[in-house]
This record gives structure tokens, C-alpha cells and sequence, in this order.
């Protein structure tokens, strides 16, 4: 991390240069990708109240899946919400590579000072998240008028 | 965080058995090593937790390694089938691994004998996530990073077969992201890149290892910072350095049986 003054905007670390960074990255990424099978994943969003949206997720849940979830979070930010609320009633397969874009969709998420909840989890990938101990980062509900009650309190 | 429990009898218990049951570890409250290999040395890993990108200390970075097996007519089955067979042999001499007899399969715990520098470095990671094109292992508390690491092989566009190495993880305590930032970082790419040149010459190809590397998240977790207790380098090199005294009190047991 250079030395040199620079505006907020550019500086190491700051919002602005992180989503630039970030950006580019993921360009990379989905150039490489282009190469790569295409997702096995629909996503739909669903805006709740001032605040929340519900992103209802379908299909398989992998590394292919990226820019499929990155859009929806991004159609969901653009929309006002706040909290983002990650329906898995639909979830079919998930691999560890899934486990990692929700790591970077939280990270992502944090930054922003929003918040990240799920519901619909079955016993399965509840056990999953465990396993890797998302569960101590994101709040796991039960149905969707429990998620949406705790994010209506956020 | 917030977590309901499961609704008994609710709608999730009359779910069909999910395709991917079977690729995934079961969950443990802690690390338990079943049977030690040979030449193996077993320490830092029993009853250690897991720990993932989410429980280490540093700035989270995602790094992908990847290697195009070009002119080889072999399947991301094949080539994941030889890697989880010959993993050991794959890796550089500084840093070996021992799976256990079972091998790479969900659940089991791969100990890591290493050296970092001259500096010991015993510890281990669990396959946590392991099907016909990929696995995973996740670490155990002590090690170096915390998070995961994912090896693969899928077939790009051209019709070539791409063997992967990606890690999503952080240091996991300050002294190991000092560390990294001095030297370690470099020894790691060079680790990984020794993996994929070696399991690419497995099938007769030479290419040269690519790399992408992004932070994910600058931040550094101070709350995590009391990882420092369960650094495995640093209790490893007490481990070494108690050699003598250990082989010391053999001898003393021996002459007084």
C-alpha cells in the first residue's frame, strides 16, 4: 500500500478504490470464466417493504454462479434495499465453491454497512453452514416472515 | 449470529436426499486424527477447531492458480482422480502432506508437516467437500491461513482440460500476516505453482502456472488477533526444540524399567 497522498477516492482501502478493484476483478474473472460452463441458476428479487429485498435463489449454487449473484445483488442495492435476505427454499446443489461467493457476497455486503440473512435452509445445507461456520456470520431463519420481521428491526 | 432452529416434522424433513449429500463432510465440533501415518508427525490437530475466511485475522484474499493441460486428451475427472491419489507426492519437500488411510475423502484429516524458512510448521486441514471434479479442505486452527482451499479441473471453451488451484483464506493470526506480507506470500505462490507444475507433468504437459489475486477484504479482524494462542509454527518450533528432553526422559524410563 504506497505512501503517496492521494484523494479519498484512490486511497488504499477506501470504498471507491475497492470497487474499482473489485470491478476489475471481476472482469478478469468473467473473462476467464467465459471459458468456464454457464451457471445452473436462476435468481429472482423481490423488494420488501422500505428496505429489504428477498433474493430467491434456484438451481445450483457453484462457482458458475457468480455474475448471476453479483446481479442480483447489485439489482437489489440499486433498488434502496439495505438488507438482503437470501431465499434457499429453491436450492438444488451446492458446492464448496458456492460457499465461497457467499463469503465474498458478505464481505461485500459488510462493506457497505448492509446486512445479509437467510431462510430456507434445509437440514442439509444448514449442516454445511456449520461445517464452514458461515453460521456465525449470517443470521439463518426459518421461514421468510421471520427473516423479513428481523430485518424490518435492522 | 441468529439461528432458528429446524421445525421438526416442518416441510425440509420430507426433502428428496440433495445430489450433493454425499460430497460433503460431516459436521464436528473438533478435529479428531484417527490414525497417524508413518512418518508422520501428529500435533496441532487433535481437538483443534476448524477455521474458515471468516475466523482469521488478515485481509482476505482469493488466489487462483491455474494450469491449461494442453495436448493431452485427459478428462477434470481423470485429472482430480490422480490428484487426490497422488496428492502427497505433488507438493514441494518442504511441505508434506500425510492423508490419512482413507485418503482424500470427505472428512478426513490431511496432516501437514512443513517448513517455512528453516521454521517448523506441524499442523493439518479437513477435507471438508470432495466429488469426481473437486475437493476441498478447510483448516485447522494454528495453520499459517484460515479459510479454504479448492483443487479442480474443469474444460474451458477450446475444449482443454484446466487443472485449478483456488484459495480463498486469510492469515490467521498477526505474526503469520507479518509473515505473509514479508516473505510468506511468495513462498505460498511458489508452493502452489510447484502443485500444479508437478500434477501437469503428471500427464506429460509444460505450461507454465497462471495466477490471479485479488484482496476480497482489506480489513484486518483485531477480535481474531488471540488466534496467536494456537499458532502452530510457533508450537511447533517448542515441539522441536523439546526433542532432547523427550528422548532424555525415554532413556531415563528405560533404565529405570
Amino acid at each position: 500500500m504506497g505512501r503517496e497522498r492521494r484523494d479519498d477516492e484512490t486511497l488504499p482501502g477506501s470504498l471507491q478504490s475497492l470497487r474499482g478493484e473489485y470491478e476489475g476483478v471481476r472482469e478478469l474473472s468473467r473473462t476467464r470464466r467465459m471459458d468456464m460452463p454457464q451457471a445452473q441458476v436462476r435468481m429472482n428479487v423481490r423488494k420488501v417493504g422500505e428496505k429489504a429485498a428477498i433474493i430467491d435463489i434456484e438451481g445450483e449454487l457453484t462457482a458458475f454462479a457468480e455474475g448471476v449473484l453479483m446481479d442480483a445483488y447489485n439489482q437489489a442495492s440499486e433498488g434502496g434495499a439495505g438488507v438482503f435476505i437470501l431465499n434457499f427454499e429453491g436450492l438444488e446443489y451446492m458446492n464448496s465453491s458456492g460457499i465461497g461467493l457467499l463469503v465474498t457476497l458478505l464481505i461485500r455486503i459488510n462493506r457497505e454497512k448492509q446486512k445479509l440473512l437467510t431462510y430456507g435452509l434445509s437440514d442439509h445445507y444448514r449442516n454445511i453452514f456449520q461445517i464452514t461456520r458461515l453460521d456465525d456470520a449470517i443470521s439463518i431463519y426459518n421461514t421468510e416472515e421471520d427473516a423479513v420481521q428481523a430485518a424490518s428491526v435492522l | 449470529m441468529t439461528e432458528q432452529p429446524p421445525q421438526p416434522g416442518g416441510k425440509r424433513e420430507e426433502e428428496r436426499r440433495p445430489r450433493d449429500a454425499d460430497f460433503w463432510a460431516k459436521r464436528v465440533e473438533r478435529l479428531e486424527v484417527s490414525d497417524v501415518p508413518t512418518g508422520a508427525i501428529n500435533l496441532n490437530v487433535q481437538g483443534r477447531h476448524e477455521v474458515g475466511a471468516l475466523q482469521g485475522f488478515g485481509p482476505l484474499w482469493q488466489k487462483t492458480y491455474w494450469v491449461p493441460l494442453t495436448g493431452v486428451g485427459v478428462t477434470p475427472t481423470e485429472v482430480v482422480r490422480v490428484w487426490k491419489e497422488h496428492f502427497p507426492e505433488f507438493h514441494p519437500p518442504q511441505n508434506r502432506f500425510y492423508p490419512s488411510l482413507a485418503g482424500v475423502q470427505p472428512g478426513e484429516v490431511l496432516l501437514i508437516n512443513a517448513s517455512m524458512r528453516g521454521m517448523p510448521v506441524y499442523t493439518g486441514v479437513r477435507v471438508i467437500y470432495a466429488d469426481e471434479e473437486s475437493f476441498t479442505v478447510m483448516t485447522a486452527e494454528g495453520l499459517p491461513e484460515a479459510g479454504w482451499n479448492t483443487f479442480s479441473a474443469y474444460t474451458d471453451d477450446d475444449g482443454h482440460t484446466v487443472a485449478q488451484v483456488q484459495s480463498l483464506a486469510r492469515a490467521n493470526d498477526p505474526i503469520y500476516e507479518i509473515g505473509f506480507r514479508i516473505v510468506g506470500s511468495t513462498e505460498q505462490e511458489r508452493i502452489w505453482t510447484h502443485v500444479l507444475k508437478s500434477l501437469a507433468a503428471h500427464f506429460g504437459v509444460n505450461e507454465p502456472v497462471r495466477l490471479e489475486k485479488a484482496c476480497v477484504d482489506p480489513k484486518v479482524q483485531w477480535s481474531q488477533a488471540k488466534n496467536v494462542w494456537y499458532n502452530a509454527s510457533i508450537r511447533s518450533v517448542f515441539y522441536t526444540m523439546a526433542v532432547p528432553l523427550r528422548r532424555i526422559g525415554v532413556l531415563i524410563r528405560r533404565r529405570n524399567s
